[in-house]
C-alpha cells in the first residue's frame, strides 16, 4: 500500500476521489474509517436539521475535477442562472445522490476496512498504523471531535422534533436553520445567543478559498493567524430574505421551553484523541487549538521527500481556514495527491 | 472566483489562443490588431483595475466587463466594425468563458483554488501566446505599406507598381496604379487622359483627391475595387468627360464612391458591370446624365443629390439592379429611369422642378 486514509467521511472520500482521478490504483489506497458509507455521518445530521439546501454552491461536490458543477449536472437554465450570481445552492438530495455516485465509481468500498484508529506513528520511510504497515502517504481526516452538548439541551443534529416553544441556542448556521423549521413546525422561536451572528454567503470571504487569500494568511505569524482564525469562527449564516426570520432574542432559555442546542462541535486537536495522540508521540507544533502545518495542509515534521502525513478536515484550518468545508477537504486532497503521484 | 493578478493574465492569454490562431490563419491585418488589442486592453485592465477592484469576481461580471473591453476596442479600432472583428472577438470571449468555468476547472484540479494560475504548462502557453502574438504585430507592422508625402507639383503621369500610400501634393499628367493596397489622400491631379487610372487593383483607397481638367475619366476603375471618399472631380478639359467610371468588376470586391463633389463632366457617375455603393455625392450640370449604374451592375444609389443634369438624373440601365433611395434630383429632363430589362427599386426620393 502506498498509501492510507484514516477517516471515513466526506473529506475522505474526496481524497479517495482525487487518487483515483489522478490515476492511483485502489490497491494503493487503503481507507480505514468507522463507516462504510462516507456520507452516513454527514447524511444523519443534515436531516437532524431538515437541512434542504447546501451552504456550498455549485462546486461543492466531491468529484475531483470541479467541472461539471452540481449547477450544470442539475441541468436546467435556472440553476446555470443561478450559479453564475452565485444564488445556487443545490439541494442536499443532489449532493448526496452525487457523492453515492462519486463512492460507486471511485471504488471506495475496495479500499475501505471498518477499524477506528487509535494511533499514528511515523517511521523513517513512512507511517504504521495501530502498529500495522508501513504507508509512506497517510491523510487524517478525523472529522470534527463531537458535539457540544448543553444540559438538559438535544443538540440540533441530532434527531429531534419541535416542541410548541422552542429556544435555540446558538447563532450560526445550524441555528438559523433550526429557528425556520420550529417556526415552520408552528413553535414559538427564541433564540439564545451570546453575540450577533455574521451574514456571509460561505463560511469564511471568499478570499480565503483560493491564492488571493491565503498567500497572505500563510504569511501571518502564529499569533495573527490564530487571530484571524478565530474571527472567520465566528457563527454566520447566509444573507437573503429566505435566511431572514423575526426571532425574539433571549439571555437564557426561557422556563418551559425546548432547548435545542445549535451549538455545533468541539474544536481543537485536543478534543480529537488520534490527533492528540499523535500531537504527544511527535512533539508537534501547535497553536492555541490549531495543529501546525504546512501551507500545502501537511505537518511539517513529518513530511519529507519520502512520506508524508496531511490533515484534512476541520483540523486542517491552519492551511485552509474553511478546512471543514468540501472546499477544504479537495484543498488537502489535492495537495496530498500531488505528493502522492510525485514520489511514485 | 478569487484571481490572482498572474491568474488573471495566465488565463487571459491562454484563453486568447483560439481567437489568434484564426487571426493567424485568415492572414488579416485588422484581425491581429483585434487580437492584439483584446489582450493589451485585457492585460492593462487586469493590472490597473481588476485585480484592485475585484477581490472575488462572480461569473455574471463577465458580461459587462467584456462589453467594457469590447467597447474601448472599437474606440481604438481605425477601421470599421464589422461582424467580422464582432465574430472574432465574440469568440475570444466566448473561449474565455468556457476555459474558465469548464475547461481549465476540469483538466487543471487546483484552477479555482490557485487563484487561476495555471502551473508550468499554463505559463508555458501563456508565454508562447503572448510571443505570437508580438511577433505577429512585429509581422503586420513590418508588412505596413510605406508612405510617402509628396509636395509641390510632380510631372506625372505617376505610376504606382506597389502597395502605398500617397500623401498630399499635386501631380500634372495624371496618376495609374497597378498595385493593390495603394492609398492616395489629400492628392491633386491635373490634366491627362484619366485623372486617376485604377487597373486590375484592390483594396485602393482614394480619399479627398481632387482631379481638374481632364479629357476621358476623372477617375478610371477597370477590374478593380476602389473606395472614393471626398474626391473632386471638376473643370473637365472637353465635351466626353465622365466624373467617375468604375466597370468590368463584378468578380471583384464591391466598390464605394461617397461623399464626392462632381461638377460639368458629361456624365458624373458611371459604374458597367460591378457592385458598387454610390452614396452622399453631389454632381452638378451633368450635360448627360448625373448617376449612371449600368450594364448588369448590382449596387445602391442613396441620399445623392443631382442638380442640373440635363439629360437624365439618375439611370439603371440594362438588367442592372438599383437600389435608389432618398435622393434629390432636380433640374434634370428625367429624373430616374429604368432602361432595357433593368430593375429599380425606388425609395423616398426627392424630385424637384
Amino acid at each position: 500500500m502506498r498509501c492510507a486514509i484514516v477517516g471515513s467521511g466526506l473529506a475522505a472520500l474526496a481524497t479517495y476521489a482525487t487518487l483515483r482521478h489522478a490515476g492511483v490504483a485502489s490497491a494503493e489506497i487503503a481507507v480505514f474509517g468507522t463507516h462504510a458509507d462516507p456520507t452516513s455521518v454527514w447524511r444523519e445530521r443534515a436531516a437532524s436539521i431538515h437541512q434542504q439546501r447546501m451552504r456550498s454552491e455549485s462546486d461543492g461536490h466531491l468529484a475531483a475535477p470541479a467541472f461539471p458543477g452540481l449547477a450544470a449536472r442539475e441541468g436546467t437554465v435556472t440553476a446555470i442562472a443561478k450559479s453564475l450570481t452565485n444564488r445556487y445552492h443545490p439541494t442536499v438530495k443532489l449532493f448526496l445522490r452525487h457523492a453515492d455516485q462519486v463512492r460507486q465509481q471511485s471504488g471506495w468500498d475496495a479500499s475501505f476496512a471498518e477499524r477506528r484508529v487509535a494511533h499514528v506513528r511515523a517511521g523513517e520511510d513512512g507511517f504504521t498504523i495501530d502498529g500495522e504497515g508501513s504507508f509512506p502517504h497517510v491523510l487524517v481526516a478525523t472529522g470534527h471531535p463531537g458535539l457540544v452538548h448543553v444540559p438538559g439541551a438535544v443538540h440540533a443534529y441530532e434527531p429531534h422534533e419541535y416542541a410548541a416553544k422552542v429556544a435555540v441556542v446558538g447563532a450560526g448556521m445550524a441555528a438559523a436553520t433550526e429557528w425556520r423549521n420550529a417556526l415552520a413546525a408552528g413553535s414559538e422561536v427564541v433564540s439564545v445567543r451570546r453575540r450577533e451572528p455574521l451574514r456571509r454567503p460561505l463560511n469564511v470571504p471568499r478570499a480565503y478559498f483560493s491564492k488571493r487569500g491565503l498567500a497572505g494568511f500563510h504569511r501571518l505569524a502564529p499569533a495573527a493567524r490564530v487571530g484571524v482564525l478565530h474571527d472567520l469562527g465566528r457563527p454566520s449564516y447566509p444573507p437573503g430574505r429566505e435566511w431572514d426570520a423575526d426571532v425574539p432574542v433571549a439571555d437564557a432559555p426561557p422556563p418551559g421551553f425546548q432547548v435545542i442546542a445549535a451549538t455545533g462541535f468541539r474544536k481543537g486537536w485536543r478534543e480529537d484523541a488520534l490527533l492528540a495522540d499523535l500531537v504527544a508521540a511527535h512533539d508537534l507544533e501547535t497553536h492555541d487549538r490549531y495543529l501546525a502545518l504546512a501551507p500545502d495542509s501537511t505537518v511539517p515534521t513529518l513530511t519529507d521527500d519520502r512520506r508524508t502525513l496531511s490533515i484534512a478536515g476541520v483540523a486542517g484550518q491552519w492551511a485552509f481556514p474553511a478546512a471543514d468545508t468540501i472546499a477544504g477537504a479537495k484543498y488537502a486532497a489535492r495537495a496530498f495527491t500531488r505528493r502522492v503521484c510525485r514520489t511514485r | 472566483m478569487s484571481y490572482t493578478l498572474t491568474g488573471r493574465i495566465q488565463s487571459r492569454l491562454v484563453a486568447t489562443l483560439p481567437p489568434l490562431l484564426v487571426a493567424l490563419g485568415i492572414h488579416r491585418w485588422w484581425a491581429v490588431e483585434l487580437v492584439a488589442l483584446m489582450l493589451l486592453f485585457g492585460i492593462a485592465l487586469d493590472v490597473c483595475v481588476y485585480d484592485r477592484v475585484f477581490e472575488y469576481q462572480p461569473g455574471w461580471l463577465a458580461l459587462p466587463l467584456g462589453a467594457l473591453e469590447l467597447g474601448l476596442i472599437v474606440l481604438s479600432m481605425r477601421m470599421p466594425v464589422t461582424w467580422s472583428t464582432l465574430g472574432l472577438f465574440a469568440l475570444g470571449w466566448g473561449t474565455a468563458q468556457l476555459c474558465s468555468h469548464a475547461l481549465f476547472p476540469r483538466f487543471q484540479l487546483e484552477y479555482a483554488q490557485a487563484g487561476g494560475e495555471l502551473g508550468r504548462l499554463g505559463a508555458l502557453v501563456a508565454a508562447v501566446v503572448a510571443a505570437v502574438t508580438l511577433a505577429g504585430i512585429a509581422g503586420a507592422v513590418a508588412v505596413i505599406p510605406p508612405t510617402v508625402h509628396l509636395h509641390g507639383v510632380v510631372r506625372g503621369p505617376l505610376v504606382i507598381n506597389h502597395a502605398q500610400t500617397i500623401v498630399g501634393g499635386t501631380v500634372r499628367g495624371g496618376i495609374i496604379i497597378n498595385a493593390s493596397h495603394v492609398t492616395l489622400k489629400d492628392v491633386t491631379v491635373i490634366g491627362g487622359e484619366n485623372g486617376i487610372d485604377v487597373e486590375n487593383a484592390d483594396h485602393v483607397m482614394l480619399d479627398g483627391v481632387h482631379v481638374l481638367g481632364v479629357t476621358l475619366d476623372g477617375i478610371h476603375v477597370r477590374r478593380g475595387s476602389v473606395m472614393v471618399k471626398d474626391c473632386h472631380v471638376s473643370a473637365p478639359h472637353g465635351p466626353w468627360v465622365q466624373g467617375i467610371d468604375i466597370s468590368f468588376a463584378m468578380d471583384k470586391h464591391m466598390s464605394m464612391i461617397e461623399g464626392c463633389t462632381i461638377t460639368g463632366v458629361r456624365e458624373g457617375i458611371v459604374t458597367h458591370w460591378v457592385m458598387a455603393d454610390i452614396k452622399h455625392n453631389h454632381v452638378s450640370g451633368t450635360s448627360l446624365r448625373g448617376i449612371d449604374m449600368g450594364e448588369m451592375s448590382m449596387g445602391t444609389i442613396e441620399h445623392n443629390t443631382v442638380v442640373d443634369s440635363k439629360g437624365v438624373g439618375i439611370l439603371c440601365l440594362d438588367h442592372s439592379e438599383c437600389d435608389i433611395a432618398r435622393n434629390t434630383i432636380s433640374g434634370a429632363q428625367l429624373p430616374i429611369q429604368e432602361q432595357y430589362f433593368a430593375h429599380a427599386t425606388l425609395h423616398k426620393n426627392t424630385i424637384e422642378e
